[in-house]
């Protein structure tokens, strides 16, 4: 049943984005799309629900569902930012993302379809999932903004203001700000995902992708660090949180 | 019945012309006419419309035009048009989806014609006709003015700096704006942008005379010509107007306070020529400069956009009638 509600995840993720990008071409704010991103993050909340109770733990055991787990948190964050930036045109870029980490979830081999129910639950190996998945969505929502702000600014250069791309996005100042607040939020996630996961029993192998993630925050740490000490061109920063969460993405093959 | 900007002169728009708190006394006053059962008066600077329900429509224009030829010359009165049924529902269909404007979908006339019409209501002067129609034509405009481009985009170079202003930093409360030059097109978008909220205004010129009459006027400071560069890392809009010819603003000098700014946002109004602002300083990342043309030419497919759409503005309202 889980995949069938994922599926329908998918469907209403991709209606956003194609729905979203078909208005934004016609000039016209799209008012469907925070809709349909509810919808798909409910059907999000339902597959997570059931994978939970059959692991009897956090759903975060394999692949796919941290990919799942992934999309719900970068949903969570369009939800909460987005109304409060009145970001109208974040739905239309997150949505893609969104329709695409589930996407991969359904790929054969990413969820298992028999979950080994945990007999025992350690505290901190969930924290230290949890918290990562939530940075990975903040994170995410980061990028998302700073491609945002990089086809703005580009606009603003060209002068090019006849689309409804340019009509509908949000004033630039306003975008770099949330890609620095975006940043500066998963990266305090991150950090407590990465104290989690120094605490807690690693098994042989297992722990490959907290050198990644340690080689991530420091990066991003250098980032906010740079940023606060001397200040960045917004363009500059919006492309390195750009890079960076697609630099992030080489953890899940490091997943185990 | 009514005149406007493209049948009469401002010589005689004016003779027409009614005080914005009399519109609904002027309104009630007609259907106190023989006939006239319902009005509404529309007065501003581009037009003068009286719209009527009568019980016969001969018997009503006749004493309406007897009425406004009352103290106005027959050369004026033949500057008046007239529609009925159909035309003049048609026409304010147009109107207030601003399809009649002198710039072609502006907005302020949809307010302006719900003025008019509050005025008519509140002084008992419309009844089922005209209430129904006026209504009507607000769903209709609200409608177009949605569903199409008609009001897309800055028709002129003042508007369009101050949207890009506004695409830039979002809200301009608490922004400041400098300007070079004290020249009539820097001071209209200075007072466009004070307009919509900047409040810091600093303004620059060879003639400190001018430059602070300029400053007094808007609300500013002025600050002598060899001292404006000191003003470069507090500000986020320049507006430059000299007649220099050469460069007033040199890309190092940008370059010199991008840290001391921390790279915040710096928008480059350049209304001058020769120019005044290097063209490299736009490269800088977080500069965004436009020149004259620029602005021009912005303005320019903003209007032909806007006449694009003018076929199906008038289609959809055919659909409403």
């Amino acid at each position: 049943m889980d995949r069938w509600i994922l599926i329908l995840a998918v469907i209403l993720a991709a209606v956003a984005a194609v729905q979203g990008a078909s208005y934004v071409h016609r000039g016209i704010r799209s008012r469907w799309t925070v809709l349909w991103m509810l919808l798909s993050f409910l059907a999000q909340m339902v597959v997570l629900g059931v994978r939970s109770e059959l692991r009897g733990s956090c759903p975060l055991g394999d692949t796919g569902e941290i990919l799942i787990f992934s999309a719900w948190s970068l949903t969570m964050f369009y939800m909460a930012v987005g109304s409060v930036y009145r970001l109208s045109l974040l739905g239309v870029f997150t949505a893609p993302l969104v329709c695409f980490l589930l996407s991969m979830a359904l790929v054969p081999g990413m969820l298992d379809g028999t979950p080994t129910h945990v007999e025992v639950v350690d505290g901190w190996r969930e924290g230290h999932a949890a918290f990562s998945v939530l940075a990975y969505g903040a994170l995410g929502l980061a990028a998302v903004s700073g491609v945002m702000f990089i086809v703005l600014n580009r606009q603003l250069k060209d002068a090019s203001m006849g689309t409804g791309l340019f009509k509908n996005l949000p004033p630039a100042r306003e975008l770099s700000k949330i890609v620095k607040r975006l940043v500066i939020l998963g990266f305090g996630l991150l950090t407590l995902g990465l104290i989690f996961g120094l605490v807690m029993k690693w098994s042989d192998g297992s722990g490959k992708h907290l050198f990644v993630a340690l080689g991530l925050w420091f990066a991003y740490g250098v980032l906010i660090l740079v940023e606060w000490r001397r200040g960045m061109p917004p363009r500059k920063f919006a492309i390195a949180a750009v890079a960076l969460f697609v630099f992030s993405l080489m953890i899940f093959p490091l997943l185990k | 019945m009514g005149l406007n900007h493209k049948t009469a002169p401002v010589e005689v728009r004016e003779h027409f012309a009614v005080p914005a708190e009399l519109l609904g006394s002027r309104a009630k006053e007609l259907t106190e006419l023989s006939t006239i059962a319902e009005g509404v008066v529309l007065s501003t600077c581009n037009r003068m419309e009286i719209y009527i329900a009568a019980e016969d429509r001969q018997t009503g224009v006749r004493i309406l035009r007897e009425h406004l030829e009352e103290g106005r010359s027959a050369d004026e009165m033949k500057h008046i048009y007239q529609k009925s049924g159909d035309d003049a529902k048609r026409h304010l269909f147009a109107l207030v989806c601003g399809l009649d404007s002198m710039v072609l979908g502006e907005t302020e006339i949809f307010g302006q014609v719900k003025q008019a019409y509050k005025q008519a209501l509140e002084s008992g002067a419309t009844k089922g006709v005209l209430n129904k129609l006026f209504q009507k034509s607000f769903t209709v405009g609200k409608r177009i003015r949605t569903q199409t481009r008609i009001q897309m985009g800055a028709t002129s170079v003042g508007n369009v700096a101050v949207d890009l202003a506004e695409k830039i930093f979002g809200e301009l409360k608490g922004s400041h704006v400098m300007i070079i030059g004290a020249g009539e097109t820097s001071r209209l978008v200075a007072q466009s942008m004070m307009s919509r909220g900047a409040s810091n205004l600093t303004v620059t010129n060879r003639s400190i005379e001018r430059a602070q009459s300029l400053a007094e006027e808007l609300n500013g400071e002025a600050v002598p010509f060899d001292a404006w560069e000191d003003t470069l890392t507090k500000v986020d809009v320049i507006v430059s107007s000299t007649g220099a010819s050469e460069p007033v603003l040199r890309t190092a000098q940008i370059e010199a306070v991008r840290r001391k700014r921390k790279f915040r946002p710096l928008f480059l109004i350049d209304i001058a020529v020769p120019r005044d602002i290097e063209t490299e300083a736009g490269d800088i990342e977080e500069v965004y400069l436009y020149d004259i043309d620029k602005l021009q030419q912005l303005a320019s497919e903003a209007k032909e956009s806007r006449a694009q759409q003018v076929r199906i503005c008038e289609q959809m309202i055919a659909e409403e009638i």
